[in-house]
């Protein structure tokens, strides 16, 4: 078995052990904000590292280059529809966190509840 | 006695009907059962008839192309309906959209989402994709500026006079291919011959290209309408 083969499967076995995390985090975590930050986890990471084996398995230029293409595209939209969901349930107050002892982003925001 | 005339009239109207349709239907081969009967032929044919490599679109925009004047149709009528419905007045509403980071990916990412609508819509004849396909893509955009950047930015970008007239252009595209195939080749939506080239290029199956654009921006400018007629309502919170 060639190297490239051997770091591909490398990338893609790590890619889905990543999204088992994912899994294991919806199913464990209590509200809605660490299951946003664990369900982030499958397309920034999972995806990008099975991307990026693909890339390596197939290893040929233009392929290769779709395919990286469509990682870079997952890297930037992911944690923004993760960044939109999260700020717009803070905004309307959806499962606001009132035993958190900190909440930096209410600092920030500069409000006392 | 007025009445009576109006009757023989309209009896004689509906046997030259019965028969034109009779004349029409007789022409059809008989059921030769799923193996041997319409698509092994367009699947053996279809290629050199056309010359489009995406079998669907060939009998989409070849075979079948009244069908798919119907679906537009369909289409116009249902924007028609919902903008009466819905929309009393075509003002922007204020909105301040989402916050700045989503605006800024947004604006790396959306010429991207228009190039690819537009290659969904353009190789239509060539690879998986067409007309209806690339107009959603395209559609998806004008809902992008709506949600993300508030919707007075959509309104302001494209406003729902140029999504009317690119809609009515469209469809005025299938319509104008279609009369140049009476003109031209003897029958309605009839594929034009002096546009085949080889097959495989961009610019080649005949008027197939030039419809799926046309039925591209009248279905993505037809449901962009749509969503801009379904949030007439001022919302004050800013996401």
């Amino acid at each position: 078995m060639p190297i490239r083969l051997i770091i591909s499967y490398f990338l893609m076995g790590t890619g889905s052990a990543f999204a088992v995390v994912t899994v294991l985090g919806l199913l464990r975590f209590p509200d809605v904000y660490t299951r946003i930050h664990a369900g982030a986890v499958v397309l920034t990471i999972s995806a990008v590292l099975v991307t990026m084996g693909t890339a390596i398995y197939v290893w040929n230029f233009f392929l290769s280059a779709k395919i990286v293409l469509i990682g870079i595209f997952f890297l930037f939209s992911n944690p923004m529809a993760t960044h939109a969901i999260a700020r717009a349930s803070y905004k309307r107050q959806i499962a606001l966190p009132k035993e958190y002892e900190i909440d930096a982003y209410s600092d920030y925001l500069g409000r006392d509840d | 006695m007025n009445k009576l005339i109006k009757k023989i009239m309209s009896l004689f109207i509906l046997a030259g009907v019965t028969y034109a349709l009779y004349q029409n239907f007789s022409l059809m081969p008989e059921y030769q059962g799923l193996n041997e009967g319409l698509s092994s032929y367009i699947i053996e044919s279809g290629l050199n008839d056309t010359g489009s490599l995406n079998l669907i679109t060939a009998v989409l925009y070849d075979y079948r192309a009244f069908d798919s004047l119907g679906e537009s149709t369909v289409i116009f009528g249902a924007v028609s309906g919902i903008v009466l419905i819905l929309s009393r007045k075509m003002l922007p509403v204020s909105s301040k959209g989402l916050s700045f980071i989503v605006k800024r990916t947004l604006g790396i990412m959306t010429p991207f989402i228009a190039l690819f609508g537009l290659y969904v819509i353009t190789h239509g004849h060539l690879t998986p994709g067409g007309g209806f396909q690339g107009g959603v893509i395209l559609a998806a955009i004008s809902i992008i500026f709506s949600i993300v950047y508030g919707s007075a930015f959509d309104y302001r970008r494209y406003s729902p006079q140029t999504k009317t007239a690119l809609e009515t252009g469209g469809a005025m595209i299938f319509l104008g291919l279609g009369l140049a195939g009476i003109i031209l080749e003897g029958a309605f939506l009839h594929n034009l011959g002096f546009l085949t080239a080889e097959t495989g290029t961009l610019i080649s199956a005949g008027s197939i290209p030039y419809i799926n654009i046309g039925v591209g921006f009248k279905v993505g400018a037809g449901l962009a309408i749509i969503f801009y007629s379904m949030i007439q309502k001022t919302f004050e919170e800013d996401f």
